[in-house]
């Protein structure tokens, strides 16, 4: 088997691999970043010292890793228009990706404008579905 | 390779945002352990 043919059958496992690298690496970093920053707040309260705002906001943030709010989510009512920035986005790739797929709809790499536009689509809908169901 | 790159040419999009999302959560990973870094200094500092 030449490296083209491997690279012809397995190139999409790339994704999947990728998805499972960010997810192992994202849950470890939060864990450990959850755990130490308990800690540093527990030290400051010992002390009896005012922990520091950013440090609260780290530790507020474990609830939002997972919202897909892309790291904007904490706080206030940026919250909001950080969902429904992803929501916007998340849209727009759909289009530009439903689009792209309409015009080479007769070639033989169409499927793959497919595959990413349902993706964008499906992620779209999960995002709406935050944005309107989500924590207020 | 010229016909690899044909037919896969399309591929440098998503290649392109698994290395943008890569450094994102490194940047957020870096300026996460600076906040815990000059917590932890500010700690260590007090009488």
């Amino acid at each position: 088997m030449t490296f083209a043919e491997f690279f012809a059958s397995y190139w999409w496992l790339m994704f999947p691999i990728f998805g499972m690298f960010m997810a192992v690496q994202g849950m470890g970093q939060s864990e450990k970043r959850q755990r130490r920053t308990l800690d540093v707040i527990r030290s400051y309260v010992e002390q009896g010292k005012e922990p520091p705002p950013e440090l609260l906001k780290l530790a507020q943030k474990g609830d939002d890793d997972w919202d897909m709010g892309m790291g904007m989510s904490t706080g206030g009512g940026d919250g909001k228009n950080a969902r429904a920035w992803t929501f916007v986005t998340f849209a727009a790739l759909t289009a530009g990706f439903g689009t792209g797929y309409w015009f080479v709809r007769g070639e033989d790499f169409a499927f793959a404008f497919l595959i990413v536009a349902v993706t964008m689509g499906v992620l779209a809908l999960g995002a709406l579905g935050i944005l309107i169901f989500g924590r207020k | 390779m010229e016909e690899l790159f044909r037919d896969y040419w399309w591929l440098m999009f998503p290649i392109f945002g698994m290395v943008m999302a890569v450094r994102g959560q490194s940047n957020e990973f870096a300026r996460q352990e600076r906040i815990l870094r000059d917590a932890e200094k500010n700690l260590e500092r007090a009488p």
